[in-house]
């Protein structure tokens, strides 16, 4: 446990609002988590470490959710990141909305969700998910039995529900429009919470 | 004598006709339920079956005039029992259970004596009111009965809860305390029985019974260990008979159960401790077909017992051995449900200061709700003695009573109102094509959210149990000693190097080219008729992934799921398949050269034919065998070293913007041999990211690779080999179109 106040302590000598957002069980058992994955025992993690978890292998979204965890050009994600990215799928607790108005807006609110998954589509990171980055997402979650013109109309249809400026690309304004409609699935209730796990 | 035979004969006969007619009969209406696929969703089977039952018991009655041939308890509880609760115990995730064995062991032990002596002091606060004509019923025959009716049956939540697709969270603690809480039963049973025969009672009597419980339980547990651990102990020397390794599971399962019933300890709590204890070392001991028969006997087994029981019941029903009074009946059930509720309430606002995730309103519902009871009950009250019980047929009415109204009622509205319950945020006015792709987006992230969690959090126990597993239990008792690759992983690893193989031929068109691509920029879209829509929805829905379930969800009728392992493997093999090309494309230094002398290079074809043969081959003499044993691979294995040097070629020239490919080690035990092994090795190093040998994928469960029967690979095969020659052509003419896509690699 002492190595786990160390470390914790170590994180939070700078300024860390993520490690407010979790209990301190749930501190705790991230970290646990997080030295079990890093296999290196140099206190970051690698893609491979990620790579080892076998559900997520299955997962047709894996590598991008692996991406995800990484900063920008970076092959290493420390403990904050890592908590900083779990950060987003806490569920939002009522008490929280009403205090704290002025600060920065929490890691879980709803639009920082929504722009982390908007960010596993976009991968140039122009703020529009293209029709191409689409298809590329289409084809990881389906099965091999859609043809590619299939796909392909699908794909049209999905840009052509959710576009409104007719630039044939979906931004970012135009994602939260239809995400909010699905939005609860990422707060929880119908199913489990990630933070089950933690159980 | 001659004259008992005379009678007991055409008991015996007649007996032998009910019984076996109603098998045959339960078997054809079972079937034929099963055919019609929309029943099951809106009545649980349970219900069905005892409705047949009690058709059955109706024309027996009416043929012989007589009460037809009650189910014995006898026969229940040694022989109908068993297999279902072996069955429930052999298929429980295990870890689910123990990460809330907390709350189900409350809920077990405090809820069930919560509820039983509630119901027994309320019912004895009815009895004393006169008007109802039951003041001879004494404290000690009310608390008998609320004992025996608070039993929360295993058999029946399972038939219900089949239907209602709930948590696993939810799930397991519905279904462990209804397994658990067979300890409580028997003790407060067996406690109020004797107490009913003795004269006086003292203090010391309640304290020898509180005393009891744990004796009841713990050592129940205990036997059921020892008795898995011998049965484990045994299939680790059995590699020589593999035909008889089913019977091994089977005995030492009911052997438990008997030794546990002999020294009246709980069996139900052995059984289930042996099943359990079972599963995790004598999977790895056991060839894979004898796998397979153990989990394919096992669901016979409690199918067929899980039928008879509930159309026993209904036959049972039928008959002249019933009293009836209202007002006990009425209060029983009205307090069965009044007291469940209540308890289910006020244990789950205690036992949420413990959890980190606290219950909320639907799930203490849903416990509340699924607390059916079934045959259990019913077995017990006809073991009550009629000597110490003049009322026994009252006491048996109001339990058919209770059993039918939680069956039927609650059995069937359980599923509206848990739909009710979920209310949904979201408005469905608008159905959208989209409207799929984005659930299960959002679905898939979360799981995958959820797994980098993970399961593993700060457990000391585990942890501990975990380290003296390892070092102490599994040398002893399971048979290889290499604990990383025993058989099971090795048959993996041969069957995912033949699906790539596979794949590679049927996959490679599967990647979206940029002909669509083209396609777009000349079309507009056009608006799409509502049944395009539709098809484009059906297509979605039959096709998208589905979410990986965690633990299978536990199903009497059906084993793994097999669209799972299909999935499964698709994601696999594409993955594999574009990180190895996203390789191969970046691992030419130079871009000018033409891809297709890559892809020729790299596929390599002729070798790739090769190689199926020699698949098969092995396979063929090795399965003559007898399912491999590692000693035999040993001989004609290499390992395979795949090291990509990719790695640090990129890292130092940052050719690519997208992460480098990762950088470890794959072992490849298979049967190719060394010339084979070189295959692409000196060219490209193909990385393939298998998760790290050995390691259990409890995904990636037996069956999958199992069911794949030689007949499957042959067939397979005969369609992998005459494509080569125009997969080298399309091949090349492809590789160039992938490079135009600006990004190949969906990562």
């Amino acid at each position: 446990m002492e190595k786990v106040n160390r470390s914790r302590d170590k994180q939070k000598g700078k300024k860390d609002t993520t490690a407010e957002v979790f209990s301190h069980s749930q501190i705790t058992r991230l970290y646990s988590r997080f030295t079990s994955l890093d296999k290196g025992e140099n206190g970051t993690l690698s893609r491979e470490d990620f790579q080892r978890i076998p559900e997520l292998a299955i997962n047709p979204l894996g590598d991008r959710i692996i991406n995800a965890f990484f900063p920008e050009g970076e092959d290493q994600v420390n403990f904050r990141g890592f908590m900083r990215t779990l950060a987003h799928f806490r569920p939002i607790e009522d008490n929280e909305k009403s205090k704290d108005q002025n600060g920065p807006e929490p890691l879980n609110s709803r639009s920082n969700k929504l722009h982390f998954a908007f960010r596993l589509y976009d991968l140039d990171k122009d703020d529009k998910i293209s029709r191409d980055e689409l298809l590329q997402v289409l084809r990881m979650m389906v099965g091999v039995n859609i043809s590619d013109e299939q796909l392909g109309s699908i794909a049209d249809r999905t840009i052509q529900e959710a576009d409104q400026d007719g630039d044939s690309a979906i931004s970012f304004a135009e994602f939260v429009k239809v995400g909010k409609l699905h939005f609860y699935l990422l707060n929880e209730t119908a199913h489990p919470c990630f933070l089950h796990t933690l159980t | 004598q001659t004259e008992p035979l005379h009678t007991v004969a055409p008991v015996i006969l007649s007996v032998n006709w009910s019984v076996s007619h109603q098998i045959y009969l339960d078997l054809l209406w079972w079937s034929s339920f099963h055919l019609y696929h929309k029943l099951p969703s809106i009545v649980p089977e349970s219900c069905l079956l005892i409705l047949v039952g009690l058709l059955l018991g109706g024309i027996i009655f009416g043929a012989e005039e007589k009460s037809p041939p009650v189910m014995n308890s006898d026969v229940f509880f040694l022989y109908l029992l068993p297999p279902i609760v072996l069955d429930a115990g052999y298929f429980m995730p295990t870890r689910l259970f123990f990460e809330n064995f907390g709350t189900i062991f409350w809920y077990a032990v405090v809820g069930t004596l919560w509820n039983a002596i509630g119901i027994g002091i309320s019912l004895y606060g009815i009895c004393q009111i006169s008007a109802f004509g039951l003041t001879d019923i004494t404290l000690l025959q009310n608390l008998l009965f609320g004992s025996l009716i608070s039993a929360v049956d295993p058999v029946a939540v399972l038939a219900v809860f089949e239907n209602i697709h709930v948590n696993e969270q939810l799930y397991i603690l519905v279904f462990g305390e209804s397994l658990l809480n067979d300890a409580i039963t028997v003790v407060l049973y067996n406690l109020f029985k004797s107490f009913c025969q003795m004269r006086t009672i003292k203090v010391i009597d309640i304290f020898a019974g509180i005393a009891n419980f744990f004796i009841v339980g713990i050592g129940g547990v205990l036997i059921g260990i020892l008795l898995g651990f011998v049965a484990a102990f045994t299939t680790r020397f059995t590699h020589k008979i593999r035909v008889i390794e089913p019977l091994f599971v089977f005995l030492y399962s009911y052997l438990s159960y008997i030794t546990a019933e002999m020294f009246h300890l709980s069996g139900i709590m052995a059984i289930t401790a042996c099943a359990m204890t079972m599963n995790k070392y004598v999977e790895e001991n056991v060839s894979q077909k004898s796998y397979t028969t153990i989990k394919y006997f096992m669901k016979m087994l409690s199918s067929v017992s899980e039928t008879l029981i509930f159309i026993f019941m209904g036959v049972s029903t039928v008959g002249k051995n019933h009293e009836w009074n209202w007002a006990f009946v009425s209060f029983t059930l009205l307090f069965c449900l009044i007291w469940r509720a209540l308890g289910v309430f006020v244990l789950t606002q205690i036992i949420n200061v413990f959890r980190t995730i606290p219950l909320t309103f639907k799930d203490q519902f849903i416990i509340a709700y699924g607390g059916l009871r079934g045959a259990i009950c019913f077995s017990l009250v006809f073991l009550l003695p009629p000597a110490v019980f003049p009322r026994k047929k009252l006491f048996i009415t109001a339990v058919i009573v209770v059993i039918f109204f939680t069956v039927f009622i609650q059995g069937i509205t359980i599923r509206p109102l848990v739909e009710f319950l979920d209310v949904k945020r979201s408005n469905k006015k608008q159905p959208a094509v989209s409207e799929e792709i984005y659930n299960r987006f959002f679905d898939h992230v979360k799981t995958g959210i959820e797994d980098v969690c993970g399961h593993w959090g700060h457990n000391f126990w585990r942890d501990k149990f975990k380290k003296f597993d390892n070092k102490y239990l599994r040398r002893l008792l399971i048979r290889e000693n290499q604990p990383k690759s025993s058989i099971v992983s090795l048959y993996k690893k041969l069957e995912i190097k033949h699906a790539i193989e596979m794949a590679e031929s049927g996959m490679i068109s599967k990647v979206p080219s940029s002909v669509s691509l083209s396609d777009y920029h000349e079309g507009k879209i056009k608006p799409l008729s509502p049944t395009e829509m539709e098809n484009m929805r059906e297509i979605l829905t039959k096709n998208l992934y589905q979410i990986r379930h965690r633990t299978m969800s536990y199903n009497r009728h059906s084993l793994a799921a097999d669209a799972n392992e299909k999935q499964a493997k698709e994601i696999l093999i594409r993955r594999r398949h574009s990180l190895r090309e996203s390789l191969r494309k970046t691992n030419s230094l130079s871009r000018e050269r033409p891809a297709a002398a890559n892809t020729k290079r790299f596929l390599s074809l002729p070798k790739n034919t090769k190689l199926p043969e020699k698949l098969r081959v092995r396979n063929k003499t090795s399965s003559k065998v007898g399912d491999s044993s590692d000693s035999e691979m040993d001989a004609t294995t290499t390992v395979l070293n795949l090291r990509p040097r990719a790695g640090k070629i990129l890292r130092d020239q940052r050719l690519r913007q997208q992460r480098p490919p990762p950088d470890f080690r794959v072992e490849w035990k298979n049967e190719v041999d060394g010339s084979q092994g070189g295959r692409g090795e000196p060219q490209e190093p193909s990385a393939l990211p298998q998760p790290s040998i050995g390691f259990r994928q409890p995904l990636l469960t037996r069956p999958r690779f199992g069911t794949l029967s030689r007949e499957d690979m042959t067939a397979d095969h005969g369609s992998a080999r005459p494509t080569p020659p125009p997969r080298l052509v399309r091949q090349a003419s492809q590789g160039e179109r992938q490079r135009n896509k600006p990004e190949n690699q969906p990562y």
